[in-house]
């Protein structure tokens, strides 16, 4: 195995709402959005990494907070042994000359007022390398090592198209001679036949300058394409890891099979492949859910022990409490629709919100369960309804946090090999856990 | 299998200050009934203007400028043969025949629209909840008088506004189509319908808007879905779910729609035919087996080469040299508008070819459809150096890296 180049450990980056000054003074809590939320990865000397994930899961704020263009709130990235967040002056320069970044949109991070040939020299301009016209010279190089052709060297940017434009940013990346490139989103913004030709200029640049690639975006198959190993992310933590091949023939983490189903395939076979689709929208990193991120969504919700319904069931059930526990569900409303303004037909409120919640047969037990907490609400008693659900169908998934253990192919999930620390947590929840009789009041 | 609509030579054009830009350029299609037509390209290939003029709803300076759109429907045969007996075949109206006012008429109740991004797509400070029973109104006081074209603009008049002014609470929509809308929302999908529908489009995130949007579109009944992008703006996991309520209600509803995408993976998830489009034109069009399993024109083939295959990675892409043409008439050539990227390009592509038939419903826009590839006729890539300045330099660029690799793989594959 090659050494890590690039080691990040706990990286955290909250950004706070509420916290002016203003705020502090009248003593307002303020709010943290878990951007990147406690990661830790390595990237190893001349391979590619990918990071996938859905927007606003924070891969852009990863790649920014781990070269610093962004300060941390929390844990550290070490490069080629030199801790990057503690580096100042002339090693802070070597760092920035060492690892450069790519951005995603072609459109707004070139300067529309700066010729290409000036656009690629600036980074040799800003770290002092040659005089003019040797950086000039390297422009015209690294403009025909891109595609381009040297002749370009005085057009501006918008004389050129979206791929050219990238490949421009990958020319400017490049002119330092570095030996890491963050690339965010590189090839998101161009149509297939061109996002392919960049494809294949980063492949082949890397293999002709040693490069070692953190490759950011949410197209799995592109990820799949260039990468050696794989992240992925979910709402700011990384919910698995590993090489390519694995990750995509062996999944293990719920989110990661979900993800990868959810892709369309070009291909004449797809109408008849049958996807489950995860249910649900990305809750927000203001207020994530409590235990494992994914929970709120995930297929494979585990079950507190004795319980055993199927999937479906236990789905439903903890959809439909966490609808009252959110309030979701309007009790005046619903009351209207039962057309009885008095509120005195418990059972005709039980009956209508219970038929539009689950579209299915309960098992005896749930049914009780279930129309006792819907009693509760009826009295306006929403407290009383959540407590009563949340008793008898609370998950381990939703107390205990997962964490990624040590190995070449960790998942963040409680049905995989986990960390001792969350073992030892389990046991104790398990050993907590008592299940209350169906029905029986909590009163 | 009928049809529900037959497009014929349909040609929209962009009058500019640089120029006339062909964004539409002579396409045909059918649409069957009851089944959804994907539509293909990159951007700038013409897609979305497509839909827009399927449904007349192509602004200033773009102007539909020569086509006819057979739509099958025969109610309106029927009411329109008197005036307009050349407008009528059989159970066939051609839209373009009508008058503004009768156009206008079928928007909402025959044809619909959806857009890629829900978030511009929604006023944001009008409930979602009254802006979908804004359409169900519509449509509504439509039906109510269905022989007035005018009945959904009357009745606002001088007196209206002055009474919204003075009362500005009062609304436009009645009790019964905001039932609708409530009752709409939860066929897309939305959990707890009746009191999400009181909520505002920020409150919403962009999957629950697609479906809100889609709602909205069902407020007509429509025969005809246009979606345009649906799914483009979402994650993967939110676009499945999305496809699957548009297969779900594209079956129980027994419209039909017309999907726009760049996406190879969302076509070949829902759609029976597939037109490719390449520069405004159909290049391709067939059944979605004919177009990915056995395509005929070198652009679809670069396309499905493009991608990168998520079940068997590994392999080296082939991408298309060069870039789309910009489509600013001055600048189109005279010959095959996919000649100076084609790897294949022969000296019969030095003229405009026609639509060649392959086998029964899939037709290509390339002579290789009638005969083989022979590199005795290639055409020298110098042939395509252009005397225009800007794009074609620029497409040079490109082609000296990518061209070489493209076309040596493309050649071997004969």
């Amino acid at each position: 195995m090659t050494d890590p180049l690039v080691t990040v450990d706990d990286l955290e980056k909250y950004y706070y709402e509420n916290d002016t000054l203003l705020d502090r003074l009248t003593g307002a809590e303020r709010e943290a959005v878990r951007a990147v939320d406690g990661v830790s990865f390595e990237v190893r000397e001349g391979e590619t990494l990918g990071v996938v994930g859905e927007s606003g899961c924070g891969k852009s704020t990863l790649a920014e907070t781990l070269m610093r263009l962004r300060e941390p709130t929390g844990g550290s990235v070490t490069f080629d042994g030199d801790p990057v967040f503690d580096l100042s002056g002339t090693d802070m320069n070597a760092f920035r000359r060492r690892a450069q970044v790519m951005f995603q949109d072609p459109f707004s991070s070139l300067d529309p007022r700066m010729t290409a040939g000036e656009i690629i020299t600036e980074p040799l301009a800003i770290h002092g390398v040659g005089t003019s016209g040797e950086r000039r010279e390297r422009a015209e190089t690294l403009l025909d090592e891109v595609g381009l052709s040297a002749d370009q060297i005085d057009r501006y940017p918008h004389e050129f198209s979206g791929g050219q434009r990238q490949r421009i940013g990958f020319a400017r990346a490049l002119a330092i001679d570095p030996e890491f490139i963050v690339l965010d989103e590189p090839v998101s913004a161009l149509d297939v036949s061109v996002q392919a030709q960049v494809l294949n200029l980063l492949a082949d640049m890397q293999a002709e300058r040693d490069l070692t690639y953190l490759f950011i975006a949410h197209d799995l198959s592109v990820v799949r394409h260039i990468s050696d190993r794989v992240a992925v992310m979910y709402l700011g933590e990384i919910v698995e890891i590993g090489p390519t091949e694995e990750i995509f023939e062996d999944p293990k983490h719920p989110y990661t099979k979900a993800l990868l189903e959810s892709v369309p395939r070009a291909d004449t076979d797809e109408r008849d492949r049958t996807v489950e689709t995860i249910r649900g929208d990305v809750p927000s990193p203001r207020n994530p859910p409590s235990g494992c991120s994914f929970r709120t969504r995930c297929p494979e919700l585990i079950q507190p022990p004795g319980l055993d319904l199927p999937q479906a069931t236990f789905r439903g059930i903890s959809e439909f409490r966490t609808r009252i526990e959110n309030g979701d569900i309007d009790v005046d409303l619903r009351w209207e629709q039962v057309g009885d303004p008095d509120r005195e037909d418990r059972e005709a409120f039980v009956d209508s919100l219970r038929e539009e919640a689950f579209d299915t047969e309960l098992p005896d037990a749930e049914e009780e369960t279930v129309s006792e907490a819907i009693r509760a609400l009826a009295d306006g008693d929403r407290e009383t309804a959540a407590a009563t659900l949340r008793e008898r169908y609370r998950s381990p998934c939703e107390a205990i946090d997962p964490g990624l253990p040590a190995g070449e192919h960790p998942s963040a999930c409680l049905l995989n090999e986990q960390p001792e620390d969350v073992e030892t947590a389990r046991e104790e929840w398990e050993a907590d856990y008592e299940a209350p009789e169906a029905g029986a009041s909590s009163r | 299998m009928t049809d529900l609509l037959r497009v014929r030579d349909l040609s929209t054009r962009f009058f500019t200050e640089e120029g006339q830009i062909n964004a539409v350029e002579n396409v045909s299609f059918t649409v069957e009934a009851g089944s959804v037509l994907g539509v293909v390209g990159e951007s700038g290939s013409g897609k979305s203007v497509t839909g827009l003029s399927l449904i007349d709803l192509v602004e200033s300076p773009g102007k539909i400028t020569s086509g006819e759109i057979w739509y099958n429907n025969a109610d309106l045969a029927e009411r329109v043969e008197g005036d307009r007996p050349e407008a009528v075949d059989g159970d066939f109206v051609d839209l373009r025949r009508l008058s503004e006012a009768e156009r206008r008429s079928l928007r909402g109740s025959a044809f619909s629209m959806i857009f890629q991004d829900p978030m511009s797509s929604f006023n944001p400070s009008i409930t979602v909840g009254e802006q979908i029973a804004e359409a169900a109104e519509v449509q509504r006081r439509a039906s109510a008088n269905p022989r007035s074209t005018r009945s959904r603009t009357q009745g606002y008049g001088l007196g209206q506004m002055l009474l919204d002014g003075v009362l500005p609470n009062r609304s436009y929509t009645s009790e019964e189509s905001w039932d609708r809308a409530v009752e709409l929302l939860e066929r897309v999908g939305i959990p707890d319908p009746a009191e999400r529908a009181e909520e505002y489009p920020h409150q919403f995130s962009g999957g629950m808007l697609q479906r809100a949007m889609i709602a909205q579109a069902l407020a007509g009944d429509p025969d005809l879905l246009v979606a345009d992008e649906p799914t483009t703006a979402l994650d993967v996991t939110i676009q499945a779910q999305i496809l699957d309520l548009l297969a779900d209600l594209q079956e129980t509803m027994e419209m039909s729609v017309v999907l726009i995408t760049h996406n190879l993976g969302v076509i070949a998830r829902v759609a029976d035919r597939v037109s490719v489009m390449y520069a405004g034109e159909v290049v391709e069009r067939g059944t979605l087996r004919d177009v990915f399993d056995d395509p005929v024109h070198p652009y679809t083939k670069g396309l499905l080469g493009s991608v990168p295959d998520i079940d068997q990675p590994g392999e080296r892409l082939e991408p298309i040299a060069g870039n789309v043409p910009d489509l600013v008439d001055a600048n189109m050539p005279d010959r095959c508008y996919f000649a100076d990227r084609c790897p294949k390009a022969m000296t019969d592509c030095l003229t405009r070819p026609p639509e060649y038939e392959v086998s029964d419903g899939h037709r290509a826009r390339c002579v290789l459809a009638e005969r083989e590839y022979s590199e005795a006729d290639a055409v020298p890539d110098e042939r395509f150096a252009r005397a225009t300045d800007d794009g074609t330099a620029a497409n040079d660029g490109s082609t000296a890296a990518d061209g070489s690799i493209a076309s040596d793989a493309e050649v071997s594959d004969d």
